[in-house]
Order: C-alpha cells, then structure tokens, then sequence
C-alpha cells in the first residue's frame, strides 16, 4: 500500500477517497458494535451481527471472482523465484492482510470483542473468533482470487465471468424491490432471526455466531460453532497451500478458440467506410462485454428510477411516462466515449485516411438499430399505460428528439472529449486507473447538454398534458427539428473534429493503454 | 541520398535513364502505376553493373508510360526517383528529444531498412510519416504529397504496419481484412478476392474465421500485414515486421516485399535485427537517439564491417563488461 502512494495524483486522489470511505464504514460499524453492547436484546444483536457477517464473508469469498482477475499476489508470479511453497502461502496470506479491505475488516472484527464483552468467558471466546474471523476472510479471498486468476485466464473464460457479472447487476434491481417493500419495523428482526439460525451452523456465519451464542449462556451452541469455525479455517489453509503448490507449478490455461463463418454484419451492411464502421460497431455491440454491461444497464436505471418516483409518492399515471424517455437517453448518451472503447487500434482508422463523418455516422448504427424499435413499441406502451392515445406522437417524439439529440451530442464529445475507459479485453467491470476528474467532468456535461437541448420538447408536452392539447401538437414539430439539427451538426463537427485531431486522439489512446 | 552519389558514378555512362526523366514530370497516379511495374529491381551499387543491360531496356520502356515524382530534393543526377522525403524532422516529448531532425531520401523500388537501438526514435520517425504522430518540426512528402498538408491523399499512397498498437481484434481475420480493405476505398468483391490471395500468400487460411484476439503473436503480425498491403500501397511502412514470426514466415514474407519492390514498391522496415537488415535491405539509415548517423546503400554504410559492427561503433560501442566479477563466482 505505501507503493500506492508513489502513484500519479489522480490515483493518489483515488486511494485517499478510499481511504476515507474505509475510515467512515469503519467508525460506523465500530460505533454500532460498541453500542450493541449496551442493547440489552442479545439475541437481537447476535441475528443481526450473523447476518451481516455472512454478507462479508462471501464478498470476500465472491467479489474477486467478478471484479480482481488482475492480481499482484497471484502465486505464479512468484513462481520463478523459488521461495518454499508454504513460506510463499504464508506471505502472501500476510500480504493479503495489508490493503483497505483488509484493514476495515481487523479493526471491526476486533470490536466486536467489546460487544461480547459480557464475561471472561465470551470475551475469550470474541478473540479467538475475531482472529478465526479475519483470516477466514483473507484467506477466502485469497482462494478465490487465485482460482479466479487460473480459471479466468483465458479471454472466453474472463468473458463469462462478466457476464454473470452482468446478471447479478440485473438480478440487484428485484432485491432491492424485495429489500424495500418488506416491513422492517414489523417483521425484520423475526426474518433476520430465522436466516441467522440457519446461517449460524454454516460456515459462513459460524465464526460470527459463536461468541454471540457464548454471551447468552448457550456454551453448547458457541462451542460446536467455533469448532465449525475453526474447521472452515483449517481446510480453507489447507486449500490455500494446496492451491500455491499446484499454481506455482502449473502452466497457464491454454484455451482454444472458436470458429466463426461468413462475414456477419459485414456482408448485411454493404457499402462503404461508413457501412464498414457501423458492421464493426455492431460486431462489437455483440462480441463485446464493455458494451454488454450498458446494454444491460439502460433497463436497469429506468426501473430503479421508477421505483424511487413511486416511492416518493408520484401518482402512477405520471410516472408511466418517464421509463422511455429515459432509455432512450442513456441508448444515446451510451456511444459518448466510444471512440476510447477501441483504445489503439483506432490507428487504422487514422492511418487509411478515413473521413471523420464517417466514423461518426458510422458508430451511431447500434444505438439506432436498437432504438427504433425501443421507441415504437415503448411509446405505444406508453400511450396504452398513460390511457390517452392523443399523447403518443408527442410521447414518441419526445423519446425520438432525446435519442437523435444524444447522439449527435456524443459524436462531438467521444472525438472531442475521450477519456480514459476499459481497456479491450479487460474485465467490464474493471475502471482505468486515471479517470479522475475529466471522466466525471465529461460525463455530466454529455449528460445534461442533452437534457438541455431536449427540454423544449418536453416542456411542450407537459404543457400540452396540463395546460391545453394545442401544445402536443407542438412538441413532435420542435422534436424533429432539434433533434435533426443536432444529429446532423452533431455528425459534421464531430466529423471535423476527428479528421483535426487524428494525431491527438492517437495520442490519448497511446497514452491511456 | 542514398541511391544518390554511387550510382551515378556507376551506371552514369550506360544508363539511358537520366535523358527520359525530363518527360516524367507531369504524370497521373494510374498512369505511373503502370510504368513503375515494369521497372527493374532494385539495384545495389554493387550488384548493378550486370543487369544494366535489361535495367536499361525497362528503364526506356517505362519512360513511355512516364511515372510520377516530383523531386524534392535537387538531386541532378538520380537513377531512380525519390518516392518518400523526410525533411528536417523533429519530435520531442517534454524536455526529452525523440526526433532530432531526421532527413532521408528514399528511392523507389528502394527496400530500406531503418536501425537503432531501443529507444532510438525509429517508431516515433515511422509514426510521423505514416501521419499518426504530429511532428514538431519538418516535413514528409510521400510521392510528391505532403503528409501534414493533404493527409488524405497522403495515407492513400502508404501501407501500414505499426508496432505494438491493439487491432480491432473482436473481428475475425476475414472481417478484419474487409474492414481495412473497405476503410481503403475498396469494393466488397476486390476485398473478398485480395483476402484470398493474402490469406494463401501468408499461410493463414485456417485462421480467417477466428478472432485476431484468439491469434499468436506472430500470426497477428501476419493478418496487420495482410491488411496494411490489401490496397496495394505504393509505399510500405512497416515497423518491426519480423519480430515474433517463426522464420519461415518471415522468409515468405521476405519474399513477397522482395515481389513487391520488384515491381516498383517501396518499402521501408524498422528493425533491431542487423542479420535480417543487411540480408535483406538494399539500403538502410541508422538512426541513434533521434538523429540519422549514417544513411545509403548496405555496402556504402557498412563498409568493410559487418552491419552490426558498423552499428554497435557508431551506438557508442560495446560497453566495457567490467565489474560483474560477482556473476562468475556462482551462488550454489
């Protein structure tokens, strides 16, 4: 960690964000689990303290399958140095303890040796469980890390892990429709007493229940769950070890590759430059797990949106309105920074003279293949949901006028404005190093230029909703115009921008890989 | 420069060619296409005195064609015009200089070779003539187009193979060749029949239906090839051709430039292997920390050396191997 110091300031910026975070989660977790103590609920404590527990250990286990395939400590980079194989599975276990993490999870763990503190006996009982605890966790994510680095090797592997990635992404939305509608001043603690029982004898909760269970008097409960503990712990070294020794002493994952036929997009898309860019975005679109993960994600926000408006108390009638709109602002917003997605190898574009127009046009083909029928069949939902069918050509021009608007906006700021993004390859859910400020910068500035141009248009459709259906008929006429004037403005001086800075996009890519 | 001085002393007297020159001026692309094809192989100094009698007879026949050059640098007397000038060039980043004024002529037909060390600013001077990299200072005409003037018709004329930059590897090697070929201006129907060609010519046939992410190393190297060759360039850039291809490939490869400047192709190759450069060049310039130190045919460069030696001098010599008497006392 103190290499992480001797970084370039954005990362620096990162990590003292990191640290901060840690730092507050830390003093939260510590602040409550001191104050459990004086809670005279026990059992109330102990549920909740399992739970939760649980909840941790299997991110440490979890998270490094979907997100740390690049990883320093992995075992085979010390393979050529010849250290023992279990001085090396020491180390690194050690080195394992090091990082923010790690860091948050000893100083919590060791607090909750004061929430048992209720007699010598669960105080012993705590400590042990608070060392068995952070170990544990260390060394399951170490496990994993090292299984994810061997299975996930190869590119098709690497590839899969993202897309289950992607499906857990998707699957949050339900949860948290789950988490919030159920009743946590009524029956919460009972659900949490019930999945703590059960969790309490797996080795998951195990090592969280038994100084919990020691505290209220049950010595035969807290004695069986360290022994669980304790177990866990021991297999899970023996695993680590074992896993050392036969990483350290194996190749790297071969893999073998899979044949394609024809041409694909290339022969649906005959023409020239311009065709050839669009059945290269769209090969990417589909081969692609960068662009995945905000395929998936333009649903996602609409829902959660909608949620958080029903929530607050909208009436539904109004609500069914924004989901589209919506969609289609992030269909077009999603290609703002696509020309970074092709890191280096936007050198053939550059080196065959390509017309910057072209390019443009180009890359705009997904996101309006996959938005012409996003707006048809949305807006007529819409329409049915809203009940007025006087509200559709304005509903889908509207939607439209977003789309259009934000692509031209982000044929401008993907040349003009690249900032640093997931290198090809790259794990999807992995972030550059150096976004720091310019990333955030530019993001929100696409974002709201859009909003901004867009906003006639839908000050015209409210005003046609609540005030008079004249201005309805306005909307769709101001949609087609400043949507086509800042598609097509959007295409020429992104165009000229591109054909301009040829070099220096270069440049960017070169120094961003 | 450097076919400049020799041959004209060598072929100054048999040679028809410098009479005919004076019509070459005003010419069309399609028309010099034609002439240079039936121009004679490349020459070296020592090398051209027995093939001056057919070298002669094309060189008559192609005037009638007249190919294009307009002479950048006044060079009474050349043999073969100049199809690539690097003037004065210079790129620095920050306070260190990776370019320091590079000036090179290069003929056609020319296979030229450009060596340094590690460092030495051959990727940065390529970059700049192939137009991806903005030079601080200087200018490149490529057949009598200035590339940071019309970059366009400029690019048209080169092909290129950079070092060490990603491909668009999510293709697989048949739609990554179309997607050059059709970002070249080509037809789908030219496309298609080149693929095939090159896929023959480079031996990855099999591979054409996979994705260039799933290639090796050297196979990678073969399909970039492919693709910067695929619109029939006048001039190729290629920037370390050679490194990670197998040596059968490689002497296909050979092959097939060799081909090409026969015809009246240009190519010009980066390359840390002096072996290669000297089997294969017939002319080479070496760059040192930015700045050209010696430039001209193989033979006038190297002297009575060996290339490599010639190199190692003028790099700054072998370092002395003083001082790491603990490495021969071994640890076990």
């Amino acid at each position: 960690m103190g290499n992480a110091f001797r970084r370039s300031p954005w990362q620096i910026f990162g990590l003292v964000i990191g640290l901060l975070y840690g730092g507050f989660i830390t003093v939260l977790v510590v602040g409550s689990l001191v104050a459990a103590r004086l809670v005279p609920d026990v059992a109330a404590t102990h549920s909740v303290l399992v739970v939760i527990g649980s909840v941790v250990l299997a991110g440490f286990a979890l998270l490094p399958l979907l997100f740390g395939v690049d990883d320093t400590l992995d075992p085979r980079e010390f393979a050529l140095f010849g250290i023992p194989n279990r001085s090396l599975a020491t180390g690194l276990l050690l080195a394992g303890l090091l990082g923010i993490p790690s860091l948050v999870l000893i100083i919590c763990a060791a607090t909750t040796v004061v929430t048992w503190s209720q007699n010598p006996g669960t105080v012993l009982v705590a400590l042990i469980c608070a060392v068995v605890v952070v170990l544990t966790c260390v060394l399951a994510s170490r496990v994993t890390t090292a299984i994810a680095h061997s299975m996930l090797s190869t590119r098709r592997s690497r590839e899969a892990g993202g897309v289950i990635g992607i499906l857990l992404l998707v699957l949050i939305g339900p949860v948290l429709l789950l988490l919030v509608t159920v009743d946590w001043g009524r029956d919460g603690l009972g659900a949490l007493g019930g999945a703590a029982g059960w969790l309490a004898w797996t080795p998951l909760g195990a090592m969280w229940s038994a100084p919990g269970a020691a505290a209220q008097g049950d010595w035969g409960a807290a004695v069986l769950q360290l022994i669980i503990a304790l177990v866990t712990l021991g297999l899970l070294w023996l695993g680590w070890t074992a896993l050392v020794a036969y990483v350290v002493a194996s190749p790297e994952r071969e893999q073998r590759s899979k044949d394609y036929h024809g041409l694909g997009w290339f022969d649906r898309l005959p023409g020239g430059p311009t065709a050839a860019i669009a059945g290269r975005s769209m090969t990417y679109w589909g081969r692609d797990a960068r662009y995945w993960v905000s395929i998936v994600l333009i649903p996602v926000i609409p829902v959660a949106v909608v949620v958080a408006l029903a929530l607050a108390g909208l009436p539904w009638h109004f609500i069914v309105l924004v989901p589209l709109p919506l969609v289609c602002l992030f269909l077009g917003w999603s290609i703002h920074n696509d020309l970074a997605y092709d890191s280096t190898a936007i050198w053939l574009h550059l080196v065959s003279g390509t017309r910057g127009m072209a390019d443009r046009a180009g890359r705009m083909f997904p996101p309006v293949v996959v938005g012409i029928p996003v707006l048809v069949v949305g807006s007529i939902a819409t329409t049915i949901v809203f009940g007025d069918w006087a509200v559709l050509p304005s509903v889908a021009a509207l939607s439209g006028a977003i789309l259009v608007i934000g692509l031209g906006l982000s044929s401008i700021s993907s040349a003009l404005f690249p900032y640093p993004a997931t290198k090809p390859g790259d794990s999807a859910f992995t972030q550059p190093q150096t976004s720091g400020a310019s990333a955030a910068l530019v993001q929100s500035l696409s974002f709201f230029a859009i909003l901004i141009l867009a906003s006639p248009v839908l000050v015209f459709l409210v005003l046609g909703i609540t005030v008079n259906a004249f201005w309805l008929a306005i909307a769709p006429v101001a949609a087609v115009l400043i949507g086509f004037a800042t598609l097509f403005f959007g295409i020429w001086l992104g165009g000229r921008v591109f054909d301009r800075r040829g070099p220096e996009i270069m440049a960017f890519a070169n120094r961003n890989d | 420069m450097a076919e400049a001085a020799e041959p004209t002393t060598a072929q100054g007297g048999a040679d028809t060619g410098p009479a005919p020159r004076a019509k070459r001026a005003p010419a069309k692309t399609a028309a010099a296409a034609a002439g240079t094809s039936t121009r004679a192989p490349r020459t070296r100094t020592t090398a051209a005195k027995p093939r001056q009698s057919t070298r002669t007879k094309t060189e008559t026949a192609a005037a009638g064609a007249a190919p294009t050059v307009v002479l950048e640098a006044p060079k009474p007397v050349e043999t073969r015009p100049t199809v690539l000038t690097i003037s004065g060039v210079q790129k620095r980043y920050g306070d260190t200089v990776a370019v320091d004024g590079v000036t090179l002529d290069i003929a056609e037909g020319s296979f030229y070779g450009i060596v340094g060390p590690n460092g030495a600013g051959k990727t940065t001077t390529l970059s700049i003539i192939t137009g991806l990299l903005r030079p601080d200072a200087g200018r490149v005409v490529v057949h009598g187009v200035d590339v940071w003037a019309e970059p366009v018709r400029a690019k048209h004329i080169i092909g290129v193979l950079p070092d060490k930059l990603r491909l668009f590897d999510r293709l697989t090697g048949a739609q990554f060749l179309r997607y050059a070929g059709t970002l070249r201006g080509l037809s789908a129907k030219t496309v298609r029949a080149r693929t095939g060609d090159l896929a023959a010519a480079f031996g990855i046939e099999d591979a054409l239906d996979r994705l260039v992410a799933d290639y090796s190393a050297g196979m990678t190297k073969k399909i970039a090839l492919a693709a910067a060759m695929i619109h029939s360039p006048r001039l190729l850039v290629l920037d370390e051709p050679f490194e990670s291809v197998d040596p059968v490939s490689a002497a296909n490869i050979i092959d097939i430039l060799q081909r090409y400047t026969a015809a009246g192709g240009t190519v010009v190759v980066s390359s840390h292997g002096m072996d290669m450069i000297q089997r294969v060049c017939d002319s080479v310039a070496i760059i040192v920390r930015g700045q050209v130190l010696a430039s001209g045919t193989i033979d006038e460069v190297r002297g009575e050396q060996t290339l490599e030696e010639r190199f190692v001098d003028l790099a700054g010599g072998r370092k002395a191997a003083e001082g790491m008497e603990w490495l021969h006392s071994f640890s076990d």
